[in-house]
């Protein structure tokens, strides 16, 4: 248990050393696991795994996943970034995600936070309120 | 017991007393004899005649003594062994007698007096029971009474939870019905929202939900 603290404290730092003026990039990624292989960990198995949920974790805040039935233009891309971006206080990227059940509109996921602005979720929604 | 006793007595001693009278007789008409002097014949007459009673029936002085002695010592063994142990033995019986007498009263009175008592306590007890009986009757009463509100409190509970149970299940059938419709309603307009937006109407859509997600934060 007191390895899994320490493994998960260290997975943390590797994470952050990660970051790039605040933003996960891969030549940085790169580096560390670089690091990582020249330091030969005792345990380096569980210290990769660990890093790579967190990985995933930060990447997941980082980035707006954008999902709607069809192409978006890069402007409302860029608007919703900006938007997200200073909404976090941390820099967000917007991705696209094709979703044709949203019939129109889009939903954009930041973590686990979710914003839905689609027909489909407003449908569901009116019928959730509907007691 | 003693006059019995007395009546055996005189039977014992009445021919002493018939002997001696006519022997004071003899004597009071010699004395008679001395005063009147008229009459002295006709006395030597009697008493010769007595004289002659007396040789007829073999009666002499000896034989009256004799007779005398034994009748005493006769007399005296019959008080010494028969007629005193007897009296005594009467004596005691009759003791016992009216020991036993005085025992059966003392007891005939310790029976009225139980007898009262048992009475006394009979009438009581009833007394008591009659009480006792009041007071459970009494008691049943209320208890009945307590019982028979319980029950229609039970009652009135259990019919106001089956109404509560009712109207929640009228509730959560309508409930049930208005989530069916609705979502009979929505998938009905996603599948004609679906088919009949077009492709631009959609793009035009998703850019306005686009704008309005990039300006809710601000």
């Amino acid at each position: 248990m007191k390895r899994d603290k320490k493994i998960t404290q260290f997975a943390k730092k590797l994470v952050e050393l990660s970051k790039d003026n605040g933003v996960v990039t891969e030549a940085r990624v790169g580096e560390v696991l670089a690091g990582l292989k020249k330091s030969a960990h005792r345990n380096p198995l569980a210290v990769l795994k660990s890093f790579l949920v967190f990985l995933r974790r930060e990447v997941a805040l980082q980035t707006a996943v954008v999902s709607t039935p069809g192409a978006l233009s890069e402007a409302a891309l860029k608007a919703i970034a900006a938007n997200y971006t200073a909404v976090y206080g941390r820099p967000v990227t917007a991705v696209t995600k094709i979703d044709a059940s949203l019939i129109a509109g889009v939903r954009v996921r930041v973590g686990d936070d979710v914003y839905d602005a689609s027909v489909a979720g407003r449908l569901k929604r009116l019928a959730e309120n509907v007691h | 017991m003693k006059a019995l006793f007395y009546s055996f007595f005189l039977a014992c001693v009445l021919p002493f007393g018939l002997f001696a009278a006519a022997d004071s007789h003899g004597e009071i008409t010699h004395t008679i004899e001395a005063d009147l002097e008229h009459v002295e014949e006709s006395l030597t007459e009697e008493a010769g005649k007595l004289q002659a009673i007396a040789g007829k029936f073999g009666v002499t002085w000896p034989t009256l003594i004799a007779q005398m002695v034994n009748f005493c010592l006769v007399a005296f063994a019959l008080y010494k062994f028969a007629v005193k142990p007897i009296a005594a033995t009467l004596d005691d019986r009759q003791q016992k007698i009216a020991d036993g007498l005085q025992y059966a009263e003392e007891m005939k009175t310790q029976l009225a007096e139980a007898e009262r008592e048992r009475a006394e306590k009979a009438k009581q007890a009833a007394i008591d029971a009659q009480k006792i009986l009041a007071e459970a009757r009494e008691q049943s009463k209320e208890m009945i009474d307590v019982k028979t509100q319980e029950a229609a409190s039970q009652a009135e509970a259990i019919i106001r939870k089956a109404s509560e149970a009712t109207e929640l299940e009228r509730q959560k059938m309508l409930s049930d019905v208005r989530q069916e419709v609705a979502r009979l309603v929505v998938a009905t307009s996603s599948k004609v929202l679906s088919r009949d937006l077009s492709d631009a109407e959609k793009s035009t859509f998703s850019e306005s939900a686009a704008k309005e997600l990039a300006s809710a934060g601000n």
